[in-house]
């Protein structure tokens, strides 16, 4: 009975972490076409109070968004290695966040060329938000997937 | 606190720019490791060996401000925990190796309180009654492949006092241990971090030594560099690639699930899980915010500009210098502190938060200071605080230096304070 117990709850552990992993599979709300990253950030900090992580990943995972990011060189260096500001600098950092950018074919090029050797510019970009991870737990971390440059500036 | 640092600054406080604010380096720094002080990472420290070039010696120091005089039981490594130095060496900031401390606690005799029942002249003294021993393992962190390095290897013992231990150093350096080309030492030593802790009184520094007369739970690690190196070789002088660097960091981890019996102890099961984490100095201290520093704790150096990339953007130790001190702090760039996340990053390696150390040959401990590994002599509050102010002028907390010199040969640090010295 006592081994029952323990393996039951080691189990329990396990499956807890696995839940986390994985992205939940729900139909796409409406009303998140226009959404900021500031409205994510804000709904963070709602949920921060409320504990509502659940319903903040469901109603954000999968969503496409237009957001205008900034990319500094140093933190975006290949297709393969992109996180860019989700916040203009000079806005107190309450939340850490950088999205991580995994780009649609050709795009990382496209945004190399239109930045250039800049150490910082600003880009209008649109993806989807393919893994968000929110809990008390484990620090915010977004994932844009299929990022397509839209508009660029220095 | 920011409220309150506001107040302050309405009020009218203002304090001599020349001793600002600073924290120790990572001494119960967030509120979970707080609870847990045996696993509680305090400072990471790495520089080439002043006594053979081809060696790059590791300091990892846990278990924060302990009082010399803290018996019966006294302080030591956790039986129930992993104690790790990590080493990325490709720039990828994805540790290649580790090397692993477990500890197991033994006792002589259980019918007495006392943690020696007689004066200790060596480690092998039948009247040193409480012991502690390790193992030693280099794990391959891409394979998971463990290798012993050593075992059984005896844990310095606690600087009871001058009754028990007439001349305690000797003692302690009977359990450096070398083994396969790797020297280590486990056991207490004098805090070697030096900081005016009164930052914590609403930022009230003014060059106290706080940190003086304390001891912390060392680990210390001396290996050849070609045994850290990316494919086990010493890049060439002058080298300025990825591989010229290795990145280190140390953590704790423990047991996920634990079992309190009513009456029979505790058991513990499942995989080891990060607890506590460090690389640079005084980063989760001032760095991460409130609200990330347990999760700064849990998670790994890769994804640090993922999760907290903006904090390191946009720091917020200058804006409280500029607020509570008046120290003409430069503001934020529009593009953010670039130049710190270069300091994360230095040749192309990814930024992290890992202590950079360039390995390349020709490379002396007089090369190895902070940012570029870290001696134990460098003053990092002053260096970083400058660092993060970005005026151009140099500030600190007013304490330059430690209460006890160094030693030229391993283990490097300073002996420990005793529980009870000699009295005149």
């Amino acid at each position: 009975m006592h081994k029952c117990l323990v393996l039951l709850v080691i189990t329990a552990a396990a499956c807890g972490q696995g839940d986390r992993a994985q992205p939940q599979q729900q139909p796409s709300p409406a009303g998140l076409a226009h959404a900021s990253q500031a409205d994510l950030a804000r709904e963070i900090a709602e949920a921060d109070r409320l504990g509502t992580w659940p319903e903040l990943q469901r109603r954000w995972q999968g969503q496409t968004v237009r957001w205008t990011v900034t990319r500094q060189r140093l933190l975006c260096r290949s297709a393969g290695d992109c996180n860019v500001a989700a916040f203009p600098i000079q806005r107190p950092a309450r939340q850490g966040w950088m999205p991580e950018l995994q780009f649609a074919p050709g795009q990382y090029d496209v945004l190399a060329g239109v930045c250039g050797d800049r150490e910082a510019c600003d880009v209008t970009i649109e993806g989807t938000l393919r893994q968000l991870e929110v809990s008390a737990e484990l620090p915010t971390s977004v994932q844009l997937a299929n990022v397509k440059i839209v508009t660029a500036r220095s | 606190m920011t409220k309150l640092i506001q107040s302050l600054a309405i009020a009218g406080l203002t304090l001599g720019a020349g001793a600002l604010t600073a924290s120790a380096s990572s001494h119960r720094e967030a509120p979970a490791i707080a609870e847990d002080q045996y696993v509680d990472n305090t400072d990471v420290y790495a520089f080439i060996s002043p006594n053979n070039p081809g060696n790059l010696v590791i300091v990892a120091d846990y278990v924060p401000l302990l009082l010399p005089a803290s018996g019966p039981n006294f302080y030591k490594f956790s039986d129930n925990a992993r104690y790790e130095i990590h080493i990325d060496n490709d720039g990828d900031a994805v540790p290649d190796i580790a090397y692993r401390w477990t500890f197991r606690s033994q006792r002589k005799n259980g019918a007495t309180f006392l943690y020696n029942t007689g004066p200790v002249d060596s480690l092998t003294s039948p009247n040193l009654n409480v012991t502690q021993t390790y193992r030693l393992e280099k794990v391959n962190e891409r394979t998971r492949q463990t290798t012993t390095i050593m075992d059984n290897v005896p844990v310095a013992p606690w600087n009871v006092g001058s009754r028990s231990f007439a001349s305690y150093e000797p003692v302690a350096l009977q359990a450096v241990t070398t083994a396969r080309g790797v020297t280590s030492f486990a056991g207490p030593r004098d805090e070697p971090f030096f900081v005016d802790l009164h930052v914590f009184d609403l930022l009230g520094v003014g060059g106290a030594h706080t940190t003086d007369g304390v001891n912390v739970m060392s680990l210390v690690l001396e290996v050849p560099i070609t045994d850290v190196a990316s494919r086990g070789t010493r890049p060439v002088a002058g080298a300025s690639g990825k591989t010229s660097v290795v990145g280190i960091y140390a953590s704790a981890s423990r047991p996920r699930v634990r079992f309190l019996r009513s009456g029979r102890g505790h058991d513990n099961f499942g995989d080891f899980v990060q607890v506590s984490r460090l690389g640079w100095p005084l980063v989760n201290e001032v760095i991460i915010p409130l609200q990330d520093k347990d999760k700064y704790n849990r998670t790994s150096p890769r994804d640090d500009v993922a999760n907290f990339g903006a904090y390191i953007l946009d720091p917020e130790v200058p804006k409280l210098l500029n607020l509570v001190l008046h120290a003409n702090c430069a503001p934020t760039p529009a593009m953010g502190r670039l130049d710190i996340v270069g300091l994360l990053g230095p040749n192309g390696t990814k930024a992290a938060d890992l202590l950079r150390i360039n390995i390349n040959q020709g490379q002396t401990n007089n090369d190895s200071h902070f940012p570029n590994g870290r001696a134990l002599t460098d003053d990092v509050t002053d260096t970083l605080l400058t660092v993060a102010c970005n005026n151009g002028g140099k500030v600190g907390d007013g304490v330059d230096a430690n209460d006890k010199p160094f030693t030229a040969s391993f283990p490097y640090l300073a002996s420990p304070h005793s529980g009870n010295p000699p009295r005149p």
